[in-house]
């Protein structure tokens, strides 16, 4: 237990001994004899000052100093609990798809102690309970999720348990250990910051290879002399391609788990019996082909004019790419954390078609990863520093109702100022029942 | 209860009080108006055989009083007067109150009271006069009327050994139905109704009457203890005072003063009055006492009275 104000205990100490002595001098009622001409003695009251070893009232005393010790224990304002010791971190580990597997695991096992507090975020937040260095190990077995990191939900968990932990201890540091990227930063962030008032330290790591703004080659499972296949050989690396499976025949089951797991899987069947149904008419041709995988036409606009037998249906999903006429001729669907996109369109087997360069902007557009292109780019220096400063700006500290790291002492100081209190209405009731008797 | 052995100590006490006032005379303080003979001076002239003077016959003189000798002599006819004596009933009142059962592990003024009031009933049975005595307790009064027989005063000592002190008396209530041409001794500590007392005590004088106040004081109500202590008076717990400080001397002056002021007024009232301390023989205290009306009929008679 530590105090804050050592002064009142002494104070109470010393009105308790005043107590004591007063008990030890108390008016007492001296013994009683019977003499028959007492009635010649001077009137006076029956009870008299007098020093005694054993103090008198023992539960009126016992009671007193009990309240008065209260009372300066209260208004000393103590910290029950263990006596706050040495320095603590909160080590908060990047598991999002921004992070490595290795790197991040390894510099948080370094920045990790014993008694630290281990928190572990994706798109949300969790503590990881009694967490110990094998914790880390053990995590660092698993893979990275492939949620998007949010540093503000992981400011939120860690500022809760850096509250916890600064009551038994001096200093306590925020480490988090994340490459920082942009999609991982909000406009929540530095006001998040801002609520603690410890020490943060951002240990920046590299960012994930699964980037999907780098460029990679999309892995094409088709058959030989496959046209689409060798567009892609022309397309090269694409933008966010080591996470685009590209299947021409149809889809396994290894095919859907991975893309569960958030890949991106690209069906471009060559027949209906592939993926997608077969179209209801007769097959027919459509002169003209457009992507527009971020969902609005412009830049990213890949249009190939050209007759396409139209023999397939894409099934139910986002449209990704339209015929000439209107109709949807790739769509794509949401599968766990990734993506089944299946372009409908048919490519002949025989001319240079997949090999011109709009066809090969129309590849590109259909191996782009599922949704709005991620970006895993690491946020600048200064764009950390501003929202992840070692120490808080004293302005947001000033605007910001700072978090009381301990809200233990106030508790306990009502808990014994009533404790006080209620000894006093007792000693007022013991001093009456003394009063009477004694009178 | 006392046991057999303080009841043995107590009996060979009596039996030394008796042999030590074995003698002791204890006149009337003045001439009484008794017509049976004792040993009394009487207010009546009669027939005694010694002569105290003549007195010309008067009319309505008994005839058979008239010194025919002398008027054979001088033809004057006289009758002859003689210093009569009479008896004077007495009666010990003895205040068996709460304040009298003091000290309480020895009952010192209780014994002392009892043992003055055997004494004068038995110098009084000695002089064969009629003896009494009333017992006045918080249970009420107790009266054995006076008589002369020869057991009285053992009635008087049972009387007085079955008595325990308690309660609250008023001896001055017990003193209204008293005859008013007897002597009267109270053993009292007067811490009742002395006033009251005081006031009967002088009635029962002016009508001729005898009183004598005997003020039993204990030895450790003149000399209480030093040390600290709560007193409180056995017959009103409501009087209780600290003996602390300089209370102890303030005691002992006012009840120095009560004292005196008391003996100024019973003897202002012209009847006598004895202090008695339970440190002296009983036996001096009822020598005081009847040396009191002793003394009192020297001065009468040096007075011509």
């Amino acid at each position: 237990m530590s105090v804050a104000a050592p002064f009142f205990l002494w104070v109470a100490a010393a009105v308790a001994l005043a107590t004591v002595a007063a008990h030890l001098l108390a008016w007492r009622r001296p013994p009683t004899t019977v003499l028959p001409t007492a009635r010649f003695a001077p009137e006076r009251p029956a009870r008299v000052v007098s020093r005694a070893v054993r103090p008198t009232d023992v539960a009126l005393l016992a009671l007193r100093v009990a309240m008065v010790m209260l009372a300066g224990v209260a208004l000393a304002q103590p910290a029950f609990g263990r006596e706050r010791r040495g320095s603590a971190r909160v080590v908060v580990l990047d598991r999002s798809r921004s992070a490595s597997d290795s790197e991040a695991t390894d510099f948080a096992r370094a920045a990790f102690e014993a008694g630290d507090a281990l928190v572990v975020f994706d798109s949300v937040a969790r503590e990881v309970p009694a967490a110990t260095s094998d914790s880390i190990t053990a995590g660092a077995r698993l893979p990275v999720g492939h949620a998007r990191g949010s540093i503000s939900a992981a400011l939120v968990t860690a500022v809760r348990a850096a509250e916890r932990l600064a009551r038994n201890r001096d200093s306590v540091e925020v480490v988090v250990v994340s490459p920082v990227t942009k999609d991982e930063l909000d406009a929540a962030t530095g006001a998040i910051r801002g609520r603690w008032v410890g020490a943060l330290r951002v240990i920046r790591t590299t960012a994930s290879q699964g980037d999907s703004t780098s460029a990679a080659r999309p892995e094409v499972s088709a058959g030989a002399n496959d046209p689409v296949a060798a567009s892609f050989t022309l397309v090269g690396p694409v933008t966010g391609g080591a996470r685009v499976r590209i299947r021409r025949a149809s889809i396994s089951a290894a095919d859907s788990a991975w893309a569960r797991e958030g890949g991106t899987l690209v069906a471009w069947p060559a027949n209906a019996d592939g993926a997608g149904r077969a179209r209801p008419s007769s097959p027919d041709t459509a002169y003209a082909v457009v992507a527009e995988i971020d969902g609005s036409a412009g830049e990213a606009t890949a249009a190939v004019v050209a007759s396409f037998e139209r023999r397939i249906v894409p099934p139910a999903g986002r449209v990704v790419a339209r015929w000439g006429d209107g109709d949807p001729a790739a769509t794509e669907a949401t599968l766990g954390a990734g993506c089944v996109r299946v372009v409908a369109v048919g490519v002949p087997a025989s001319g240079d078609l997949p090999l011109t360069p709009a066809f090969l902007r129309f590849a590109r557009q259909m191996a782009a990863p599922c949704g709005p292109a991620v970006s895993l780019e690491r946020a600048s220096d200064s764009l950390v520093a501003r929202l992840l400063p070692a120490q808080p700006a004293a302005a947001a500290a000033e605007s910001l109702a700072p978090v009381e790291p301990d809200r233990g002492p106030s508790r306990a100081t009502a808990w014994l100022l009533g404790g006080a209190l209620a000894l006093a209405v007792a000693e007022l009731l013991l001093r009456r029942g003394v009063t009477s008797a004694t009178a | 209860m006392r046991d057999g052995r303080s009841e043995a100590s107590q009996a060979e006490s009596r039996g030394a009080l008796l042999d030590a006032v074995r003698g002791v005379k204890w006149p009337a303080l003045r001439a009484v108006a008794g017509a049976i003979p004792g040993s009394h001076h009487s207010r009546m002239r009669g027939a005694a055989p010694e002569l105290s003077e003549y007195r010309a016959y008067r009319q309505g003189d008994d005839p058979r009083r008239i010194d025919w000798r002398l008027l054979a002599r001088s033809d004057r006819a006289y009758i002859r007067l003689a210093e009569d004596r009479s008896i004077v009933q007495t009666i010990v009142v003895v205040d068996a109150s709460a304040s009298m059962a003091f000290p309480v592990e020895s009952l010192a003024k209780w014994r002392m009271a009892c043992d003055i009031a055997v004494g004068l009933a038995a110098v009084a049975h000695t002089a064969r006069d009629p003896v009494g005595v009333t017992i006045v307790g918080g249970r009420g009064v107790r009266h054995l009327p006076p008589r002369t027989r020869r057991g009285i005063v053992g009635e008087v000592v049972r009387a007085l050994d079955t008595t325990t002190p308690e309660g609250t008396a008023s001896l001055a209530r017990a003193l209204v139905g008293a005859p008013v041409r007897s002597r009267i001794a109270i053993v009292s500590d007067f811490l009742g109704d002395a006033d009251d007392i005081r006031r009967r005590a002088g009635e029962i004088a002016a009508a001729g009457g005898e009183v004598h106040a005997i003020h039993v004081v204990a030895e450790e109500e003149l000399d209480p203890p030093r040390r600290a202590m709560l007193a409180v008076d056995p017959e009103d717990d409501a009087i209780a005072r600290p003996f602390v400080g300089d209370a102890r001397a303030a005691y002992l002056s006012a009840f120095g003063a009560w004292r005196a002021s008391l003996a100024t007024g019973w003897r202002g009232e012209g009847l006598t009055f004895t202090q008695a301390v339970t440190a002296e023989p009983a036996s001096r205290v009822v020598r005081r006492v009847a040396g009191a009306g002793t003394g009192a009929v020297a001065r009468a008679r040096a007075e011509g009275r």
